[in-house]
């Protein structure tokens, strides 16, 4: 864990200097986090023009959802996105070769080295929507409560991130699945919802085959004070066994791209 | 096996210039040390299974149900001992299967059959005490991110090795130094010509002052005198620093400046390992003859036949091969009988030595291409 942190803190060192000097990008990012946020503003509002609650949540809980999904969202395309199609990319050129003849960690290499630092501006703006919610929804938070949500946040990363890292281990058998990536982004869109008000079926589909779920509708309920702790460690054990799962998964990929099994 | 005994300099020093005595018999006054050898490969052997595509519609659905593979043996029983502090040419055709060598010797492939050692070292295990002290460089390949000036690359790599900090400001000053980086690191990588970025290529990948060197074509695409300052470095590296280089090269001129040894491989066989000029000696036993002859006489061709084999012929100059043994009583022939300017006596060209290597291989192979691919059914 010291050297995942060490070595995501120089890269990232390195990614900040070097964006700093293409400003532009800073700007459409902040254009582009901006609309996000009008978006699912504006989307909300056009709901509470109808109703009052939405499947049993209130407008400053959902506004928390949008909140959480800005912030999960920021995480996926800050670092976990780029570094899996990265991943990709050096399956495809043969260019792993050169990770794997590291003296370090070869999924904490490929995990940390590629990130994109403006999309960190959706995950500032995320956590002023959050705030916001917060404040409509309590007079004052407690410390409980806070801690269930920075659990539920991390078990959300984790999840994402080892379910985004066993699609891309699949390039070692398949090589063109660029595709396999858009397609999350899309399901991940269905994130700005509470997974409550979708049918059982899709319900069931975003939370046990994409999990959606987990990412943005269980740290929000942390946050409205509706979580059990029974369900948090549901959370919790899911992501670790994912991550184990895509840990394990991983070394299996490695070995076929080494030809040990073949 | 160990076929050579001397001190191993104890951690990457400058100090070691001295070339390593090849006999062992050649004791200078102090204890005879057992080193282990930089790259040890016994019997190696790795085969692949690739899918038998068949044209045709039918086939191709056939081939959804029953798939047909074949086993293409990459490297074949191959056994090489190399010294550390040796530069080895490392040979062969294309496809012959040196990088696949060199990937089961950097661990990123594991042997189907035999032993790699490499500083005693399994590669396969990828042990980070062993990682920490080799390093590949694919010629054709980069590992420099594209977006970032070099340095940072370098910075990163300083990172990933745990390089402390003083040793890696005199690397770094030493690599720059000798390849001439200074104006090329604070440019994004993708704004460099394929030589520069060659030069940071190599350099990132010697920062953490690796012991043994895998090269896969350094100097591929590059242009003569880029390909010759390359080779300056690597020759002037390992004799600073006394690394094992192991390279292949489609450029003799690369292995005839570097290596006094090469290895050459053919199907993944060993064909010859030995000394650059005994290869010249075992597999050519010709001379080329070069002669200039008076301005006005025709029919050049015809008044050379007959003394030896005419391989070029132009503008009054002409060029034969003439067997070794009767390259005096022959050349004195051409003086007596001809109206000679300038006459050369010259071993062939190391390329068409090497292009001989393989066309005597595939004369005198006892087993057919074929039975390389064995062909079998799985469903």
């Amino acid at each position: 864990m010291a050297s995942v942190v060490r070595l995501l803190a120089v890269f990232l060192r390195v990614g900040i200097l070097n964006e700093l000097q293409y400003r532009t990008n800073l700007y459409v990012q902040l254009f582009r986090s901006s609309l996000s946020l009008v978006t699912g503003l504006a989307g909300l509002g056009v709901v509470f023009s109808h109703t009052q609650t939405l499947a049993g949540w209130s407008p400053p809980e959902l506004l928390a959802i949008l909140g959480v999904y800005l912030v999960v969202s920021g995480v996926l395309r800050f670092a976990i996105q780029p570094a899996m199609e990265r991943l990709m990319e050096d399956v495809r050129n043969g260019t792993l070769d050169y990770i794997l003849t590291k003296p370090e960690d070869s999924l904490v290499l490929v995990s940390v080295r590629a990130v994109e630092v403006w999309r960190l501006a959706d995950v500032v703006l995320g956590s002023v929507v959050i705030g916001a919610a917060v404040s409509q929804m309590h007079d004052r938070i407690d410390a409980w409560q806070v801690a269930g949500f920075v659990i539920a946040l991390v078990a959300a990363a984790t999840t994402v991130y080892s379910f985004l890292l066993i699609l891309t281990t699949l390039s070692f058998w398949f090589v063109r699945l660029e595709n396999i990536l858009v397609i999350f982004q899309s399901m991940y869109e269905a994130g700005k919802w509470p997974v409550d008000i979708y049918p059982a079926w899709l319900r069931g589909a975003l939370t046990f085959l994409v999990p959606v779920a987990f990412a943005t509708t269980v740290p929000a309920q942390a946050l409205a004070g509706r979580l059990t702790p029974v369900a948090l460690a549901g959370a919790v054990a899911l992501s670790a066994s994912l991550f184990t799962a895509a840990r394990y998964f991983w070394s299996v990929g490695l070995r076929r791209y080494a030809g040990a099994s073949a | 096996m160990f076929r050579a005994v001397w001190h191993i300099p104890a951690k990457g020093g400058a100090n070691f210039a001295k070339e390593p005595p090849t006999d062992p018999e050649q004791d200078d006054g102090t204890l005879p040390v057992m080193v282990i050898p930089a790259v040890e490969i016994s019997r190696l052997r790795k085969t692949y299974s690739v899918p038998v595509r068949e044209p045709g519609v039918m086939a191709s659905l056939r081939s959804l149900v029953k798939r047909t593979t074949r086993d293409i043996h990459a490297v074949d029983d191959l056994s090489i001992v190399v010294n550390p502090g040796e530069v080895t040419g490392f040979l062969g055709p294309n496809g012959a299967g040196k990088t696949t060598t060199l990937k089961m010797l950097s661990g990123l492939l594991y042997p189907t059959g035999g032993q790699v050692r490499v500083l005693g070292f399994e590669p396969s295990r990828r042990e980070r005490a062993f990682l920490r002290q080799i390093t590949l460089v694919m010629g054709q390949r980069n590992q420099l991110a594209w977006d970032i000036p070099a340095t940072d690359s370098f910075e990163l790599h300083r990172a990933i090795y745990r390089v402390p900090r003083p040793e890696y400001r005199r690397t770094l000053d030493e690599l720059v130094d000798l390849l001439d980086l200074e104006p090329l690191l604070p440019k994004p990588v993708r704004q460099l010509s394929l030589g520069e970025r060659m030069k940071c290529e190599i350099a990132v990948s010697l920062l953490h002052q690796p012991k043994v060197l895998f090269l896969d074509e350094p100097t591929i695409g590059l242009d003569v005198t880029m390909q010759r300052r390359i080779r300056t470095f690597i020759a002037e590296y390992n004799r600073r620093h006394g690394a094992t280089v192991l390279l292949t090269s489609h450029y003799m001129a690369d292995v005839e400046a570097l290596c006094k040894r090469v290895i050459v491989i053919h199907h993944g066989k060993l064909l010859f390992d030995g000394d650059l000029s005994s290869l010249v000696q075992r597999f050519s036993p010709y001379k080329t003859l070069t002669i200039e002859l008076e301005s006005g006489s025709d029919r050049i061709g015809d008044l050379v036949d007959g003394i030896g084999e005419v391989m070029r012929s132009e503008d009054g100059r002409v060029t034969i091969r003439v067997p070794k043994s009767d390259t005096a009583r022959l050349t004195e022939r051409v003086l007596a009988s001809l109206p000679v300017i300038d006459l050369t006596v010259e071993d062939p060209p190391i390329d068409d030595v090497i292009e001989r290597v393989f066309a005597v291989e595939r004369v005198t192979s006892n087993d057919p291409p074929e039975a390389h691919e064995r062909e079998h059914q799985s469903q």
